[in-house]
């Protein structure tokens, strides 16, 4: 018998152990989740908790920059006494070959030129050499005219391999193409061409291609982004995305049969969307976001020099969040995508502005990372996330409200990921099975390194150990290749035993006939075996 | 021809013969209830062991463990009950002759080749390959249309119709199902409302007992 004493002894002790595992296991999680959300990932069965790729190793906001420079007058870089030294809603943010940051300040109306640690080079706030004047009118009525050489909500920014700097200047209605010097060295305007049928032409976002083509995103322009060729002349649009097919489109295009022309004109235009956002890798390939809510179609797209969508074809990708659903608590959310980012390995980069999440893809769009999140004023929490750029280890997103970029640095774990990936996307399978184990090691949730060592195991001839690993990563297709081999594998080896079987089998039935024919086994014995009734006994 | 037969011989008769089994059988009056139940239990299992096995590439759902008993449940027993009372109401309207054992008996009987195919067909699932799927479709195909002849024939023997008016009945027949699946949410639904009702009286009298 144990006491009450020692009884109460043993519960005291009890609570005091499970308070004390409690609190350590609570101390180890608050260590362990340094940033303000879980990260997740997306298995065959939807998401799963995953280890951080990404961390946050910094936030850069003006001051950070050095941009007190600006009004500095004993700094080379003075603008003026009242050039603010903070960022006011910057729009875009584009990371040169030389790897310097270019970023838009659209409500200070200039263009910052940044080194790769993110401290000011340069502002381009005013040009020289444009061919564009304004009139204004001051307080005494009297009309002056003059030089266009501010900028006026700019919204893009790109900067070719030559420094050439492309700025989307949005309410000037141009795009400027200048020097590092900030002269003008051309302007592109609303092209003449009777192709261009926009009232307005308010360029948002632009880039170059390898050829010297600018590519331009034009506000209200559904018909894909302007191009312009190297000597500045309007040669067609690129790219428009189709339409995305909805119920309530398939159901007014069958009315339409039953219409009259008068109610047909009165209906309401089933017109594509335009892409918000593109980039453009360096074999030439442009990739491209559309930003409006939930849209399946066309969502993100990598064209080719023709303007197709090379991945037109795939119909299991999809991009960003999956059912638009949050991990967490199972709300809708609206999946806007705003930016696309390709960085210098073909790792794909895609923003959602709504939730402030970064979904980072491999060349072959498998999802390799979620990072980033909407709430709060914490780090690596985002209330208007407006670009994404990258470079090595970091990825960096610019913040439209908070005025700030947040620097992401990759993890170990996510190193370990992207040892597994090159590797196998360079085809080398087996020496990819080692960084895939390792990422097993640290993240057993991680679907996409079963499914790396099934295709490894497949590719060096271990079709059991392929079987195997597909079905944990749920992967049917390795799965059903992997089988096929090792039926013929298996079908090679036991050659003689099938031939065997099947011949014995057939000798029975021969056997079995012939003992029939000669009344030696009767007919029907195995139904004889049931109780026999007789006739109109069932009903 | 011997009509000799055990229930069991009669089954294989009836399935090998679409076009004369059941006219056969409705004029020796043969059939066993026990049988058809015995059959419609094995319906239930068909479907289980289609949503439950199967080879990884063809049935990777099956591998999960998540499963839920009702609706294959429904699949099953549910529809075959509600395809005989339906059958039944409609056809004894329509000058069918069939009673409703004998239409249980029919259409059971009548299942038979899509479960046993159906069994088959998931069987082949573990050893064929995804590019070798048109034999499983051909063998699941297979049954389906079979039964469907041999409930067709069943029909028209069981209510002595000619070949339109059976096809008839049967179209009604679904529509009739589908009326008793809705009546039956209905009926649910209304009778959880009613019990709402007469459980906050119970408790409005409780409180009202206490105070």
């Amino acid at each position: 018998m144990v006491s009450k004493m020692q009884k109460s002894k043993i519960k005291k002790l009890t609570a005091a152990l499970i308070s004390t595992v409690m609190f350590v296991s609570t101390a180890m999680v608050s260590a362990v989740a340094l940033e303000p959300y879980n990260s997740y990932i997306y298995s065959a069965s939807g998401p799963v908790s995953s280890q951080d790729g990404y961390t946050v190793d910094k936030v850069v906001n003006g001051l950070d920059m050095g941009l007190e420079q600006l009004s500095d007058p004993s700094s080379p870089l003075f603008i003026s006494e009242n050039e603010p030294a903070v960022l006011n809603e910057p729009m875009d943010m584009f990371r040169s070959a030389k790897g310097e940051f270019y970023i838009v300040d659209n409500g200070n109306a200039r263009v910052l030129k940044l080194d790769s640690d993110l401290k000011l080079l340069k502002c381009f706030k005013y040009f020289t050499g444009s061919n564009m004047s304004v009139t204004e009118t001051d307080e005494n009525g009297v009309e002056t005219t003059r030089e266009l050489n501010f900028l006026k909500n700019p919204r893009g920014v790109y900067v070719d391999t030559d420094d050439n700097i492309f700025i989307a200047d949005y309410d000037n209605s141009r795009v400027i193409k200048c020097d590092q010097d900030g002269n003008i060295l051309h302007e592109y305007t609303r092209p003449d061409s009777t192709m261009y049928t926009g009232q307005t032409f308010n360029p948002s976002k632009v880039i170059c291609d390898n050829g010297g083509n600018l590519y331009v995103i034009v506000a209200s322009v559904n018909t894909g982004a302007c191009v312009f060729s190297p000597t500045g002349e309007f040669t067609g649009f690129f790219g428009a995305n189709r339409v995305e097919v909805t119920f309530q489109l398939i159901v007014q295009r069958m009315w339409r049969n039953f219409y009259s022309d008068a109610q047909k004109a009165k209906l309401a235009k089933a017109a594509p969307v335009e892409y918000a956002n593109f980039d453009i890798d360096s074999d030439g390939f442009i990739y491209t976001v559309t930003e409006v809510a939930n849209v399946k179609t066309d969502a993100v797209k990598k064209m080719n020099a023709a303007g197709k969508n090379v991945w037109a074809s795939l119909t299991d990708i999809y991009f960003g969040d999956q059912n638009q659903t949050y991990w967490s608590n199972g709300t809708t959310i609206q999946v806007r995508l705003t930016d696309v980012e390709v960085a210098e390995d073909g790792l794909i980069h895609v923003l959602d502005f709504t939730s402030g999440r970064v979904f980072q893809y491999d060349p072959d769009c498998n999802l390799l990372f979620i990072f980033g999140a909407s709430r709060d004023n914490q780090q690596g929490a985002f209330s208007a996330p407006n670009a994404i750029e990258s470079s090595g280890d970091y990825v960096y997103v610019l913040d439209g409200r908070k005025n700030d970029v947040t620097v992401f640095k990759k993890t170990v774990f996510g190193q370990c990921v992207h040892d597994a990936v090159e590797l196998f996307n360079k085809g080398l399978y087996t020496e990819a099975i080692g960084p895939w184990e390792e990422v097993i090691k640290r993240d057993g949730n991680y679907n996409l390194a079963y499914e790396g060592i099934a295709k490894a195991r497949y590719y060096q001839g271990d079709y059991e150990g392929a079987m195997e690993y597909a079905k944990i990563a749920f992967d049917a297709e390795i799965y059903d290749r992997a089988y096929k081999s090792y039926r013929d594998e298996y079908l090679r080896e036991n050659f003689t035993m099938v031939v065997v079987i099947i011949l014995l089998v057939i000798v029975l039935i021969l056997v079995y006939a012939r003992l029939k024919k000669k009344g030696i086994i009767k007919k029907g014995w195995f139904i004889r075996l049931f109780k026999k009734k007789k006739e109109g006994g069932a009903q | 021809m011997i009509y000799d037969m055990t229930p069991v011989q009669w089954l294989k008769h009836v399935i090998f013969h679409p076009i004369d089994g059941f006219e056969d059988m409705r004029w020796k009056k043969q059939g066993s209830l026990k049988i058809a139940l015995v059959i419609v239990f094995f319906l239930f299992v068909a479907q289980v062991v289609k949503s439950r096995f199967g080879g990884f590439a063809y049935n990777m759902y099956a591998y999960t463990s998540l499963f839920s008993i009702i609706p294959i449940l429904i699949q099953s027993v549910v529809y075959y009950g509600t395809w005989v009372v339906a059958n039944w109401a409609l056809c004894t309207l329509f000058n069918g002759e069939g009673k409703m054992k004998r239409v249980a008996i029919y259409t059971a009987y009548s299942l038979v080749p899509y479960i046993v195919c159906s069994i088959i067909s998931v069987f082949m699932t573990y050893f064929l390959t995804t590019d070798e799927s048109i034999w499983i479709s051909f063998i699941s195909n297979l049954g389906l249309y079979w039964s469907l002849l041999l409930l067709i024939f069943g029909m028209k023997a069981c209510h002595q119709y000619s070949f339109s008016q059976t096809i008839l009945s049967m179209i009604f027949t679904v529509v009739g199902m589908l009326l008793i699946l809705f009546l039956f949410v209905l009926m649910m639904s209304l009778f959880q409302q009613v019990w709402l009702f007469f459980y906050t009286i119970y408790t409005e009298i409780l409180y009202r007992l206490r105070a």
